[in-house]
Parts: C-alpha cells; structure tokens; sequence
C-alpha cells in the first residue's frame, strides 16, 4: 500500500541506457487509487448508490431553489392549509381532454360530515397553471447561505398552493421541509465522521504507536464509553449539553442558536463513535510496527511523527476510508433518530427529516388519516441505502482479493 | 473455565467503575437541580431548601456526593428520585424489565428468522431467492426502525379499513400500541403472557430487522465458505444426504460468529428498541429516561445509565462465556 508513491518514472534523468529506452513509455504501475477506482466503476449497485448520493446533496444544497415554500412558510390567513394532503396535479385540459399544461385547483376546507376529519375540495372554477422560474421577492432565501435570491423553480398563483407532498399540523409543505431536512441530515453524518476520525486517529495512534500505559489507559476508556449504551448516553449528553446553565456553555459564554445546537449534536455523535475506529487502527497499527519498511525507517533515524505519518497512517487509509464510508449511514440514523424524539437541532429555522417524522406521532393525530406526513422517512432510507451501497463497493474495491 | 469465568468477572470491575464515573460526572454537567423550582416559588421558605439540600447531599462537592451515590450503590440501593419520593430501584425496575422483553425477544426473532433466510440462500446461491434475500436484507439494514413501526402501524390500520369493509371484521390483526389490553388485569396469568407476547411481537420484530438483515448476510457468507471446504467434501463423499451435511457439518461451525455477534449487537438492540418504545408506546426504558431528564431528576437518569450498562456488560460476558463453550478452537486458560 504505501509503495504506490515510490515508482520510478521510465524516463527520469538518471537512466538514459539505452536499453531503458527502448521499455514502453507507457505506465506500468498503477497507484493504490487508481486500481481502487476502475474496480469501484464495475460494481453497479455501488455506483448507482453515488449517482443517488450525489444528487441528494445537490438537492439539498438548490434546496432554497427547488422548494416553492420557505422551510417555515405558512398562512395564518384563510383558506387554512394544515393537514391538507398531496395537491393534485392535473395534466390533463377539461376542456379539450387532451393533455396540456399542469395546473391545480385551489382547495376548500370542509368537514367530512360523517368522521368530522377535515377534507380539502377542489374548487374547479378557475385553474392555476404551475409557473416556473417564479419570482417570490416576500419570502426570499439564501442559496448556500451566501447569495441572497428569491427565484423558485415553480409554483402557482394565489389562492391557490401546490402542496406537492401534502402539509403538517400547521400548514407547513412536506415537499419544501424535506429539501430543506436534506442540509441538516446529510450533512450532521459527515462532520460527525471527521470527528470521530480526529479523535480515532489521534487516540489509536497514540494506543497504538506508544503501547504500554498509555495504551492501556485509552483501551480502557474506549470500553467504559462502549459499555453505556449509546442511545441512552445520546440522550443524556444532548440534552444537558442544551441546557443554557451546563458549566461549558457558561465558560464560554455560549448561548444555544441553532447553529450551535447543530455543532453540538455532531461532536456528540463523533464522540460516541470514535471508540471502534480507534481500536482497529490501533490494532494495525501494532502489526504494521513491526514490518520491515517501518523498522528500516526507523534504523535510518526517522522520527516518531514522521514515522507515524508517512509509513503507518498511509498503511490504514484505505481500511479508514472504508470504515468512514461506513460509518456516515450510522450517524444519519443516529441524529435522525435524535430529532424524531425531540432532541435534535430546533424546529425554528432548521427541518431535520426525523424532525419531519416526528410530526407524524404528535398527539391526536391518527397516521390513516395523514398517511404523507411519512414521507420524510424515505429520503433518511435513501440515504442511509446509498451510503452503505458506496460503502460496500469500496471495500470490496480496495480488498485485492475481491478484484474483478 | 471457572478461573476464565472469575477472571473475566473481575475485569468487569474496573470498566464499571470507570463507567459509574463518566456517567456521574455527566449528569453533573447541569449545576440546576429539582429545587430549581422550588427555589423560585415564593411559597417555598429558604431554610426548607436548605433541608431538602442537606438531606439529599445537594451542598457537598460532587466527588462526596459520588462517593455517597457509590456507598449506597454497593448496597444496591441507587438512591432516592427526587421528583417521586421514592427509591430509584423501585422506579427503575419495570421498565428495565419491560425493555427486557423487547430485547430479548427480538434476539430470539431474529435467530428464527436470520438462520433459515441464511442458509437458504447459501444453498441457493445467485438464484432468484438468494437475490431477493440480498435485496430485502440491504432494506432492512437501511430502514430507520421508527420509521418502519409507523409503516407497519399505517399498514395495520390500511388493513383493518379493508377488512372492515370486506368482512365486516373491525379489529387491528395485532395491537400497535402499549404493552396490554384494557381487560389486562382479568386476565389468566396464561393469558397475561400471551397478552404480552401480541403486544411485543411488532415492536421486537422491529427492533430486530438491522439485526436480522445484518446476520442472514453474514450466515450466508460464512456457509457459502463452509460449504466448499475439505471437510465438506469428505462428507459427501462418505454419502451423507446433503440435509445432514448442510445443517450438520455446514451450518455448526457457521453459527460460531453468531453467539459472538450477539454480545456485540446487544447496544444496537437497546438503542432500537428505545425509539420504538417511543413510537409504539411500549412503558420502557427510553420513555421514562426522557421523562426524568427533563425533570432533571438526575438519580434515576443515573439509576437507569448504571442498570443498562451492567446488563450490557452481563450480556457481552454471557454471549463470550456461550462463544468458549460453543467454539472448540478458543482455550479459555
């Protein structure tokens, strides 16, 4: 693994025989990346597993351009819109019965006189065709929280609404909030993985580079985290961390915004999982040790940091992409998780998906009657599916026994 | 294997005192406490505060009111909660057991249901079955398993609509809510189990699915690998039935990562259970967790983070103790 760097070039000044010249000027050697790379290409499923991914991200990063509503749009003013299900799009024109331009009808809300649930009627006397490119200068929004825009991909005139995955409990669009839900539940997964790779890295490296006490000493901590069990120790810590009174937020002199709550949740994730990576590069970290090209470097008198970062890290980073790879799926599960019971970022300006689901469990609602407030779970499936589908197709990527 | 057992036993220890430790220092992360209210309230006079904060240890530094919650966890008394007035063990105890059935019973699921998948589909490798095994099990590794309750809760009543308009039959085919029946208390003690049981039975199917997903793919790995081994061959070319030599000399040694993949799944399992204890309303653990840290009735947060560790710690030992005894290959000396 940590040979790829070192190929010689065919044509570098030193050997100008005339033998050498006559080799193919082509490359024979092909790095570790490279070979990973065209290996990963021929596994389908984890390449379609990315194209999905990729498109999720984009989506949620458009997601201000994308959504017709803003993440905490809606209307105090009648017709009231709260509970109103998927809007129906029709295709076809009434009048000619051919198909035509989309457009919706506005909708009236009316009482169900038997069940007394509320039922939204399709007025058809006018219809409002779906308008794209729409300027909506009342309810602006920042792309990638810098250029302050307010063009929407679509949308229709007033009264009338396009609620493409229906609304929650207070009118808000189910289709808008998932967009938005993307930024925070896709992107909570990858920072947490960067934490807990910090504290692997350092804390398996220190384990085991140094052994002895100090590896001891960590190796124990690790099995004192790992025997709380971790939901239990996600819900202590992300609640006490919130509260404004906790002795760190005083030190500080933090007060809980959004953003921080978010930060919160991240270092809280990749604290509770840095434990399992920490171990293996740990325990690689002692039989690399002891290969010949490590103790030649160290009879040559290279330093411990040099050591360690140029000849052992090198030798785990395949095993630590995968593992990141495949512990990313985790964190969307476990912060989804965290938001779907209430302790998750705040519902002011933010919109996780297990947030979203959440509103599908709030009292006195009954799931038959609402069955679209569920459609935030998908995405967290996609999500957490396409992760691992990449994650999979790296490792059977790197592992040379698993070439195609 | 007694010395393996006590010596095993003894590393417990440490890691239960080092764990005791974390979780004390966490909850002391919020300087409030329960008289917070109190405090507040004009009703309340100062030298009762004072009282109640000398009775419960409030004034000490926290390492004195650790060493006390110690002295009297050693005792297997977890102190008194602060809101209820009562002793956390009384507290704590039917939800932890309650949780208990969850778990346990979404271990024995999920062996019923992993084993054979498993070894259907090593036998039938890339066959349409083995595939569709593949593809449902990545499914279920990916479904969030609040989200799958409330599928499965939408899909009951769907079928209870359906029902009712077909055979006039106007019941769910199995309770989604809660631990019992409204008639619980007339019931036979039979009866109270099986009431039990219908109630679990979602919930730990639930908690059970990343489990199951995860072990038929693992079980099919490891019998595919067994099944074209030596000793595999030997068997048939003594003539044994191919039922014997897959269940017999195949699926044996295949089982081993099993037991010892139980102790290590045992986390997933708890953390599972405790959504769908939430979204089922089953009177578990996590329910009463949240309950008591908003209360910040820190006692029983404390009471319920040390039961669960000690029995996680219990049942990693019991799944490395089963794994000694099942695998020949590991010398416990």
């Amino acid at each position: 693994m940590a040979l790829s760097s070192k190929t010689v070039l065919p044509n570098s000044p030193k050997d100008n025989n005339p033998k050498d010249r006559q080799t193919p000027t082509k490359p024979s050697a092909q790095s570790q990346a490279s070979i990973a790379w065209q290996q990963f290409k021929r596994r389908k499923s984890a390449v379609a597993g990315g194209v999905v991914l990729i498109l999720m991200y984009v989506m949620a990063g458009f997601a201000g351009f994308l959504a017709p509503y803003g993440i905490n749009e809606y209307t105090r003013r009648l017709p009231v819109t709260q509970f109103h299900p998927p809007t129906r799009v029709h295709w076809i024109n009434p009048e000619t019965g051919l198909p035509g331009r989309p457009f919706v009808y506005a909708t009236d809300a009316e009482r169900d006189p038997v069940t007394r649930q509320r039922v939204y009627v399709e007025d058809t006397s006018e219809r409002f065709p779906i308008k794209f490119f729409v300027r909506r200068p009342d309810e602006p929004y920042r792309l990638f929280g810098i250029w302050e825009q307010d063009m929407r991909l679509f949308g229709v005139d007033e009264p009338a609404r396009i609620f493409l995955w229906g609304t929650n409990n207070l009118g808000k669009d189910v289709f808008s909030r998932v967009l938005y839900g993307g930024q925070v539940s896709l992107t909570i997964g990858i920072l947490a993985v960067w934490v807990s790779l910090f504290l692997g890295l350092t804390f398996g490296g220190i384990a085991g580079f140094y052994g002895g006490w100090v590896d001891e000493l960590i190796m124990r901590f690790i099995e004192v985290l790992d025997a709380i069990p971790g939901l239990y120790l996600l819900i202590v810590l992300s609640t006490l961390l919130r509260d404004p009174r906790n002795p760190l937020a005083r030190t500080f002199g933090l007060e809980m915004t959004s953003a921080q709550t978010f930060m919160m949740i991240v270092f809280v994730l990749g604290f509770i999982g840095w434990g399992g990576l920490a171990r293996t590069i740990r325990s690689i970290l002692l039989s690399v040790r002891e290969f010949d090209y490590a103790q030649a470097a160290k009879a040559l008198g290279a330093s411990n940091q040099r050591i360690i970062a140029k000849h052992l890290l090198p030798a785990t980073a395949s095993f630590v992409i995968v593992s990141l790879t495949l512990a990313i799926p985790g964190f969307i599960l476990a912060e989804t998780g965290l938001s779907f019971i209430g302790l998750g970022p705040s519902e002011v300006d933010t919109a996780s998906w297990g947030l979203l689901l959440r509103d599908a469990t709030s009292r006195g609602i009954t799931i038959q009657f609402v069955p679209w407030l569920l459609i935030p779970g998908i995405p967290i499936f996609l999500a957490v599916l396409c992760w691992n589908l990449v994650g999979d197709g790296l490792r059977d990527a790197f592992d040379p026994r698993k070439r195609k | 294997m007694l010395t393996y057992i006590i010596r095993r036993l003894l590393n417990l220890i440490p890691t239960f005192l080092g764990a005791t430790l974390l979780a004390f220092i966490i909850s002391q992360l919020v300087p409030g406490d329960f008289l917070n209210t109190m405090r507040l309230s004009p009703d309340v006079r100062p030298e009762t505060i004072e009282r109640l904060e000398r009775q419960y240890g409030l004034d000490q530094p926290w390492f004195v009111q650790y060493g006390r919650w110690m002295g009297s966890l050693a005792r297997g008394d977890l102190g008194l909660s602060f809101d209820s007035n009562q002793p956390v063990v009384n507290l704590v105890r039917r939800p932890v057991q309650n949780s208990m059935i969850l778990v346990v019973l979404s271990i024995v699921l999920l062996w019923v249901v992993a084993i054979p998948l498993g070894v259907y589909a090593a036998t039938r490798q890339y066959s349409l079955g083995d595939q569709v095994v593949g593809v449902v099990s990545y499914f279920g590794l990916a479904i969030p398993n609040f989200f799958f309750a409330l599928l499965i809760i939408l899909m009951l009543f769907n079928l209870r609509g359906f029902t009712r308009e077909v055979f006039g039959y106007n019941e769910l085919l199995l309770p989604v809510a809660k631990m019992t029946s409204n008639e619980f208390a007339d019931l036979s003690p039979i009866g109270k189990a099986l009431d039990i049981l219908r109630h679990a039975l979602i919930p730990a199917f639930v908690t059970a699915t990343a489990g199951m997903a995860g072990f038929t793919r693992v079980l099919r790995a490891q019998m595919i690998e067994f099944l074209s081994s030596d000793f595999i061959r030997t068997a048939r070319a003594k003539g044994l039935g191919e039922r014997s030599v897959t269940y017999k000399h195949a699926l044996r040694p295949a089982l081993i990562p099993f037991i010892a993949g139980i102790g290590g799944l045992l986390p997933a399992l708890i953390g599972g259970a405790g959504l769908v204890e939430i979204v089922m309303a089953w009177p578990g653990i996590t329910p009463i967790l949240l309950a008591s840290i908003s209360r910040q009735d820190i006692y029983v947060v404390l009471g319920f983070l040390v039961i669960s560790t000690l029995l996680l710690m219990i049942g990693n030992l019991v799944s490395d103790l089963l794994l000694a005894a099942a695998d020949p290959r590991i010398r416990y000396s």
